[in-house]
């Protein structure tokens, strides 16, 4: 956190050189006709009506809404509003600044940064695959990318706008715009349509073609013997395959169920903050200060239970897809974990024990080399045409790991300490019948 | 005692155990030493593995009881020694095993077939030698140390009796093994994580006997691929 | 299209309205209640905010007998040492942090039995120093699987007798030692441990079932014989005192002198052990609940289900904790109580007093969508 607060510090107060001034007026963001000159490049062949590679149809086609239909308009209408800064209050925000193409359609940064260079709580799910989740953000809290993407525009610390109305107006104003919605949706704009409209582009952004793909589909030689032990540990001893499970019907791993792996355990104490959320909920429950809440406030810590307010629930974010890890760092839901490295670590030592700690959260006793093989398998699991970028992210990854494990706990690893342990209080009363 | 009694009756005693794999004594090459007359009265008799003894009063006449007595003595220390010898039946009288299908309603050979000619010894056999099988999977589902576990924790810990392995439900759609399971998958998943041992190959025997035990168990249910 | 939040905050609110029609100063703890002190009890009930009936709970009995009070339990842990068996004995620590994490803390904490796996003395002396951890007093009894090995000689070195009764706060306690079992490791020469291998089996039929026995009833009887029929009483046994299934000795032989004994009572709680789910059951004044094991979880029994048995759901084998847990019992003002399962990684389950005087017919737990194959 405090790590984002400093990039955040240098990206406003050094704003003397053109460069920083750049930085601050995008957020670190790539210029968006940079951006989707990229995307270009990437030559997504998705047509509005066929499965892409590597997903089974029947399950590609039930992620698609009913009344949003995929068509070439949509798509084109859809790209065009999720580069646009215009939809944020101070103009300096879109889609594309936290779901930057060159950053692996996220951000890199643990929290992101909206307008005014102000931060949020959690980091940026990447919009990659993302159309294959059953539900969006970390809490699960929109049911699908059309309910997603109506919410950061709206949301104080993200892209600000007052309310739909406020987003229907600069997009009245475009006539380009209102001819576009014409043609997609044969109506005037209003604020749903751009919802569906963003939903539709970012159904296009599926990215499935892996070396673990290829080697899925009969090239033994696509992935190393390392990757392939890796794998093998995968749906084995590290039972990474209980939660993120990779297969035809499910391709980008994640089990789509919500649990508590400790990561927010490490700073909070969940009982006074749930006592507080409850107090908070109570006075306004509504869609927008769920959101505002998730964001802005420590409570966002309580993840799904914000919106579920059951007690199973407490602490717990939505299990993350595995595809394309290497471009989208840092991970967990506050960007707390710089490399892979630390998220074999978090896992092999238990998690951070606490009250609501899954109970698929165990020690597991992997050798470091084990733990190699494992990263290696996830990195084998970035599509082919991000291959360069994730090397060199990787290479970073690797240098940082080699000096800094701070999750790393042997004696938690190989269960000479058990979880509960470390936690259990000192002072107890004499044990009588 | 004299020489000649002593003979007889360790004849005997070796005789009676030809089951624990001693020679009959008509086939060694000699007789066996009759034991030393003992002025304490006892006279120890000792099992042809040489190791098994007990020690007996010395009678002048012992007749086919007390040689039976000295028999039973012997075997009991050897089984004792020997524990796995009578594991269908130990393992009989601590865990119950649904009994095999009743095939006596086919005895007979109406049609004059080879095939279909069946006698009481043929069911005898499928009986018998199918409800060992399953036996022998009991014995492995009961045990830690069979199991290979690593933290003493054996099958019967989560399914006594065979209780909610639900066998008829396979093959089905597993999300957390990441693919569509047969029984011996899931049984292989319970060993390596719950009981934490090793995992077995798909025909190793004991998984093989696991897989009949638990099927065993389950008699009489509908098979009902897919159901959660 | 309403979203989730929205439509429990209306829950809420239809809640909180139906009880405008108490008195100003119990609406208010009930409210209150409502809000927080569920969350301060770190209770949730499943699916809504229903509260804990605080309302009736915060009346005293108007003779003044029994004040309304609380007490958890832990059971079953089954401990083998540190280094054989882990997750076992990191279990028991969870259920020792759920405990001391209770705010009020419980005026004391029960151990429903089982503590060791083998009734070996390190894994009793291991469970006794996790105990030790626990911020309120601890009540032990004693299960089979602490029983047979040295038949109790280091249960009563370490914990004392393992059956004697207390008062607390006007209800009366009798804690008993119900594994007793007729000898049959004499005649077939079993060692200790081949006594207590025997025993530890569950479907294991080398060994006979479990009783109270003609001795221990008669002090039951005689323990008895002063305390009044109106006076609460709960009796904390680790096999059910009464018959489900025999094959694995959810049952108590003697099970109906046992209740002959206690019928005369006005209102009988059992809480018992050794079942690892969640079982409910009444017979005429005896309310009987079962608890949940740290360790493991048991399925239901092919036949002898109480009817008033709400299953807990099939356990996820993926999720070692799951069907496991620990838990609270809420001691009402005349002597019946809420039961609640602190259920690991689940909503916890009250089974309420209500539904057990009901017979079944006011607040039914939540049926699960998976059931016991």
């Amino acid at each position: 956190m405090a790590f984002a607060l400093l990039l955040a510090g240098l990206a406003i107060a050094a704003s003397s050189t053109p460069a920083r001034a750049q930085e601050a007026a995008t957020h670190g963001a790539l210029a968006m006709d940079q951006q989707i000159a990229r995307l270009e490049a990437l030559g997504i062949t998705t047509t509005a009506t066929d499965p892409p590679a590597g997903v089974v149809g029947a399950i590609w086609q039930a992620s698609i809404p009913a009344d949003n239909a995929m068509t070439p308009e949509r798509i084109a209408l859809g790209r065009k509003l999720y580069f646009d800064a215009r939809l944020s209050a101070d103009g300096t925000v879109a889609c594309a600044t936290c779901h930057d193409v060159s950053r692996g359609f996220t951000d890199q940064r643990p929290v992101s940064e909206g307008i005014a260079g102000k931060l949020g709580r959690r980091n940026a799910p990447t919009t990659l695959n993302a159309m294959l989740l059953t539900s969006q953000f970390w809490d699960g809290r929109a049911a699908d990318l059309e309910a997603q993407a109506k919410l950061p525009i709206v949301n104080p610390v993200e892209m600000g706008m007052p309310d739909g109305d406020a987003v229907v107006k600069v997009v009245v104003a475009d006539p380009e715009y209102v001819a576009m919605f014409q043609q997609a949706y044969g109506r005037a704009p209003s604020y749903d349509d751009i919802g569906r409209a963003i939903a539709t582009f970012e159904r296009t952004l599926v990215f499935l073609d892996a070396p673990f793909d290829r080697f899925m589909a009969g090239d033994v030689n696509a992935l190393s013997g390392e990757a392939q032990r890796g794998m093998a540990l995968y749906n084995g001893k590290a039972r990474c395959v209980t939660c993120h499970p990779l297969n035809a019907a499910n391709p980008i791993g994640s089990d789509n169920r919500f649990h508590n792996i400790g990561v927010s355990a490490r700073h909070q104490d969940f009982g006074s903050l749930a006592k507080q959320a409850l107090t908070a909920l109570a006075a306004d429950s509504s869609e927008e200060q769920l959101d505002r809440l998730a964001l802005e406030t420590d409570m966002s810590e309580l993840g799904r239970f914000m919106v579920t307010k059951r007690r199973d629930d407490i602490g717990s974010f939505k299990t993350p897809q595995v595809r394309n890890l290497t471009i989208s760092a840092p991970y967990m839901h506050d960007g707390s974990m710089q490399t892979l490295w630390d998220v074999m670590d978090h896992y092999n030592r238990g998690g951070e024990a606490n009250l609501f700690l899954d109970g698929g959260i165990e020690p597991l006793a992997l050798t470091d080399t084990e733990i190699d093989e494992v990263v290696t398998f996830m990195v084998a699991l970035t599509d082919v045409r991000f291959a360069k970028e994730g090397e060199t992210a990787m290479a970073a990854q690797r240098t940082l790991a080699a000096t800094k494990r701070p999750f790393k706990d042997e004696a938690l690893a190989m269960r000479r300490v058990l979880p509960f342990e470390s936690k259990s209080a000192a002072a107890g009363q004499e044990v009588r019948p | 005692m004299t020489g000649r009694h002593a003979r007889t009756a360790l004849a005997t005693v070796v005789l009676a155990l030809g089951a624990v794999g001693c020679k009959p004594a008509s086939q060694e090459t000699a007789p066996p030493p009759p034991p030393a007359a003992d002025a304490s009265g006892k006279t120890e008799v000792v099992l042809c593995d040489n190791h098994t003894k007990v020690t007996v009063d010395t009678k002048a006449n012992p007749t086919r009881d007390d040689g039976e007595q000295i028999a039973q003595q012997l075997m009991a220390q050897w089984k004792q020694k020997n524990p796995g010898v009578d594991w269908e039946a130990d393992e009989r009288r601590a865990h119950d095993l649904v009994p095999a299908a009743d095939n006596a309603g086919l005895v007979g050979n109406p049609q004059g077939q080879t095939y279909g000619a069946i006698t009481d010894r043929d069911v005898l056999l499928w009986k018998s030698q199918v409800e060992t099988f399953a036996l022998a999977g009991s014995r492995v589902f009961h045990s830690a140390d069979e199991l290979g576990s690593t933290i003493a924790v054996s099958c019967d810990m989560c399914h006594p009796d065979g209780a909610n392995t639900h066998p008829e439900t396979y093959p089905k759609f597993q999300v957390q093994l990441g693919r569509t399971v047969l029984l011996r998958d899931m049984i292989n998943w319970c060993i390596e994580h719950p009981v934490r041992g090793p995992r077995l190959a798909d025909d190793d025997p004991k998984m093989r006997a696991l897989e009949a035990y638990i099927y065993a168990q389950r008699k009489g249910v509908p098979l009902d691929y897919g159901r959660r | 299209m309403k979203s989730i939040e929205t439509k429990y905050m209306e829950e809420r609110e239809r809640t909180l309205r139906g009880l405008a029609g108490l008195s100003r100063r119990d609406f208010l703890k009930v409210s209150t209640a409502a809000v927080g002190a569920t969350a301060l009890h770190g209770v949730f009930n499943p699916h809504s905010f229903q509260p804990v009936d605080v309302a009736s709970a915060a009346t005293v009995d108007p003779a003044g007998k029994v004040e309304p009070f609380r007490f958890a339990y832990i059971s079953d842990s089954h401990l083998y040492s540190k280094d054989l068996n882990d997750r076992f004995v990191n279990g028991l620590m969870r259920a020792v942090d759920d405990v001391n994490a209770l705010d009020p803390q419980p005026d004391f904490v029960f151990y429903g039995g089982d503590l060791a796996q083998l009734g070996q003395p390190q894994e009793l002396e291991l469970g006794a120093q996790i105990l030790k951890n626990l911020k309120a007093p601890v009540r032990m009894m004693v299960g089979e699987h602490d029983w047979y090995l040295d038949l109790g000689e280091k249960w009563r070195s370490l914990f004392g007798d393992d059956r004697y009764t207390f008062e607390h706060k006007g209800v009366q306690f009798v804690t008993l030692n119900s594994v007793i079992e007729e000898d049959f490791w004499t005649e077939r020469n079993l060692s200790p441990m081949e006594r207590m291998k025997t025993v530890a089996g569950l479907d294991n039929h080398g060994q006979r079932p479990f009783t109270v026995g003609a001795e221990q009833r008669a002090w039951l009887a005689q323990q008895l014989e002063k305390v009044p029929s109106d006076k609460p009483l709960i009796v904390f046994s680790h096999s059910p005192l009464y018959k489900i299934y025999k094959n694995w000795n959810f049952w108590t032989d003697d099970a109906e002198e046992v209740q002959a004994i206690l019928k005369r009572f006005a209102n009988v709680v059992v809480i018992h052990g050794h079942t690892h789910q969640v079982l409910t059951n009444r017979i005429g004044n005896i309310h009987f609940h079962g608890l949940l094991s740290t360790a493991w979880p048991w399925p239901y029994a092919p036949q002898g289900l109480p009817p008033l048995t709400v299953q807990m759901g099939r356990p996820d084998p993926f999720n070692p904790n799951d069907g496991c847990g620990d838990g609270m019992v809420q001691v009402h003002a005349d002597g019946l109580v809420d039961k609640v399962y602190a259920l690991w990684n689940r909503n916890p389950v009250t089974v309420s007093r209500r539904y057990t005087l009901s017979g079944g017919k006011e607040d039914r737990p939540a049926a699960p969508l998976l059931a016991s194959f």
